[in-house]
């Protein structure tokens, strides 16, 4: 126990530096500022803003990634409550109950819990990476091929049973994901392969390329076969702080969307994206009166955002830990640490504890941040919420072309994002989901290395996956879960929390 | 991402095809499933205790395949949704737009080959964020049918300043401002930085001039929501 905290101390004397405390800062407005673009997620907004933090230090850019993160994910919480536009995923909940605030002249309040869930759920989820790193790299330590192997195959299958729809739709774009990462020079002998003979094609396909693609492209062409809907708030964005009954009414749902959201931040396979609905299913079950629910409820933003929250930073743990990612956020970070020359792992905390602890130092501090700089500037982003989206999605263009442009100075990377976000707009027109697309795509290329080094070790033995008490269990695990999947009456279940 | 949670279709409908995406998407996993076997073609397969190059992606296609077979079969047998109808103009103008910024930001060799049809080899004239933006959001812009061309220029310059100073001043990234020919423009004892500014400079006072020179009195209101934002 004096250890966590002599460790976190540790962190808190680098991230409260000067310099690291401004980029904090700087990470969390343009983060904000970028996120809270209708139609922009976290990940479209890392992608674009990763190049500025090229000329940082490692530490420093690591701390104004974090930052940005934060931001993007509390930017996509205020679209989603003050004109109903979920900007990813984990915020289609808070559209249900934030936007029906807002209708009501209580966008404020609902900002407000949002913002204040989201900072204790953040403290708590600091305090729980700070005290699970430790343990968890020791037991990282014992990882052999075969075991990360089968973790990513259970981290798979996770991403096929949390995502939407059809588990045979899901299950098809987690294997296209992992056969794009094999395109490229073949890591062992150096062969090319699939790569058309191009030469930009042999490195492989940029995972930043793909995101800003799928997630960035694709968003907008999707937004514009829309005719223009939005309907920003047109209430007074009313009292920003939740008055004491608001608070009382909140406090229940913010622990336990804490507890839910990172218990599930933790899986593997983006874990966290399930955080919110889950919040809000055990708020609407639990509740006195479920019919205020989609009406307005308090609940129904204290308890999602704080899961959301929770959820969005224990999936480092996975990430620095065991260096897998879980989600496609987690897997720009990877790109990120990789430039600055850190491969994400269990030696990063061991041979980089500056980096490590400062790092998670600063995700506290990035939280108080958001909390700070957000609420006074709430009026700015509505401002910027009425602007057209006529208008909007050219400067999102722009931002995207001069952000993959400046990652590699390479224009056929641009040329490459038009291309992917035609592909990402034929995939969701035909019901497909990118997301477990892109996670196959992040853990393919970990999941072929660790496959080959498992079966030359094994000499080509197959049942060194089951026979390895380790590898053999979490492939059982996989195998539960999918067969549960798949039952009929769990299936139901499960359509129905989606359709909440 | 979609936001709107997936309805299945009530009513029964009439034909052989009773889920047209699924069939759509099924045909598309096929076909992508035998491009990667084609392209995997020539790739050794190796042994399980060596894996060659070519093992791991010719799996993936015939799994990713598999799924496209069962998904068309599927298209038969269940109700499924139908395929939402899309313009055209979003996705052609958006394309354009990123391949217009993408040519013009720096010079680009092109030598392309399609059978007997060949393109180049030429290099497209290099001319920096100075030309690229404003070209690409304007092209862009055209994506939606409200597109206004005052509105876009005013923007693509404005923004393009902003850019510039933000990307290329203050963050210091090597991007491309204007065309090298431009370079003698400006007095020799002038800094990169200098010219940058000045650049970024006259594209805000073009967005600035754009919009006085075609100002029209509003006739819409503006409505400004009350923000004050006092805590």
């Amino acid at each position: 126990m004096g250890d966590l905290f002599s460790n976190l101390h540790h962190g808190f004397t680098i991230a409260l530096s000067l310099q690291n405390l401004g980029l904090a800062f700087l990470g969390c407005l343009v983060g904000t500022l970028i996120g809270v673009l209708p139609g922009v997620g976290p990940i479209a907004t890392i992608a674009m803003l990763l190049p500025i933090t090229f000329g940082l230090d490692p530490v420093g850019a690591l701390i104004m990634l974090a930052g940005i993160y934060y931001g993007a994910q509390y930017g996509g919480s205020t679209t989603a409550i003050l004109v109903n536009i979920p900007g990813e995923a984990t915020s289609v909940v808070t559209t249900l109950d934030g936007h029906q605030m807002a209708r009501q002249g209580r966008a404020g309040v609902a900002l407000g819990i949002a913002a204040i869930g989201s900072f204790f759920a953040g403290t708590v989820a600091t305090i729980v990476i700070a005290a699970l790193g430790a343990p968890l790299t020791r037991l990282a330590l014992v990882f052999g091929p075969a075991e990360y192997f089968s973790l990513m195959v259970l981290g798979l299958v996770f991403a096929v049973v949390l995502a939407r729809g059809s588990i045979l739709k899901a299950i098809a774009m987690i294997l296209l994901g992992i056969l794009l990462s094999t395109v490229g020079t073949d890591l062992e002998t150096g062969e090319e392969r699939m790569t058309f003979g191009l030469t930009i094609l042999s490195d492989g396909i940029d995972f930043a390329v793909l995101a800003m693609g799928v997630f960035g492209i694709a968003e907008i062409l999707r937004n514009l076969d829309h005719t223009e809907s939005r309907d920003v708030v047109r209430q007074a964005i009313g009292r920003l702080l939740p008055s004491k009954e608001d608070f009382k009414q909140s406090i229940a749902p913010v622990l336990r969307g804490t507890a839910i959201g990172a218990a599930l931040g933790i899986l593997p396979g983006n874990g966290a994206v399930l955080g919110p609905f889950a919040s809000y299913t055990v708020e609407k079950k639990i509740a006195k009166d479920p019919r205020r629910f989609g009406r307005g409820a308090i609940e129904g933003v204290a308890g999602p955002e704080s899961a959301n929250n929770a959820g969005a930073q224990t999936s480092f743990i996975p990430l620095l830990t065991l260096g897998i990612p879980p989600n496609a956020v987690m897997a720009l970070m990877v790109g990120a640490m990789t430039i600055h020359g850190i491969i994400p792992g269990p030696q990063v905390m061991t041979k980089n504890p500056d980096l490590f602890w400062g790092m998670i130092a600063s995700m506290w501090i990035g939280n108080l941040m958001l909390l700070i700089i957000n609420l006074p500037l709430v009026g700015l982003w509505v401002r910027l919420l009425k602007v057209p989206y006529r208008l909007l999605f050219p400067a999102i263009l722009m931002f995207c072309c001069i952000g993959i442009y400046s990652i590699n100075s390479l224009p056929t990377d641009v040329m490459f994002i038009a291309f992917f976000g035609l592909v990402g707009y034929v995939i969701i027109k035909l019901g497909f989901e990118p997301a477990p697309m892109l996670l196959g795509f992040v853990l393919g290329k970990l999941m072929e290395e660790n496959l080959r080094r498992a079966l030359i070790i094994s000499r080509g033995d197959m049942m060194t996956f089951l026979d390895r008490p380790v590898s053999g269990g979490l492939l059982a695990l996989a195998l539960i879960l999918l067969v549960i999947a798949l039952l009929p009456s769990i299936r139901k279940g499960r359509d129905e929390v989606f359709v909440e | 991402m979609s936001s709107v949670p997936e309805r299945p279709v009530a009513q029964q409908r009439r034909g052989l095809i009773r889920g047209p995406q699924s069939l759509v998407g099924g045909l598309a996993l096929i076909a992508v499933a035998r491009l990667a076997l084609y392209l995997s073609s020539d790739l050794s397969q190796g042994t399980l205790r060596a894996i060659g190059p070519g093992m791991l992606p010719r799996w993936l296609a015939m799994a990713v395949g598999f799924c496209g077979v069962v998904l068309v079969a599927l298209a038969f047998i269940k109700d499924g949704d139908r395929i939402e109808p899309s313009t055209w103009r979003g996705p052609v103008f958006v394309a354009l737009g990123i391949m217009a910024f993408a040519l013009t930001i720096r010079p680009v060799a092109i030598d392309l080959a399609f059978g007997p049809l060949h393109i180049g080899p030429f290099t497209t004239p290099g001319l920096g964020m100075i030309i690229a933006g404003p070209l690409g959001m304007i092209i862009g812009g055209y994506a939606t049918p409200e597109a206004r061309l005052r509105d876009l220029v005013i923007l693509g310059f404005g923004l393009t300043a902003f850019c510039m100073v933000l990307f290329g001043d203050l963050l210091n990234l090597p991007i491309p401002i204007f065309p090298q020919s431009l370079a003698q423009l400006f007095p020799a004892d002038w800094s990169q930085k200098a010219i940058l500014r000045a650049t970024a400079a006259l594209m805000a006072l073009a967005a600035a001039l754009v919009f006085f020179a075609t100002h029209r009195d509003r006739t819409a209101p503006v409505d400004m929501p009350d923000h004050s934002g006092r805590i």
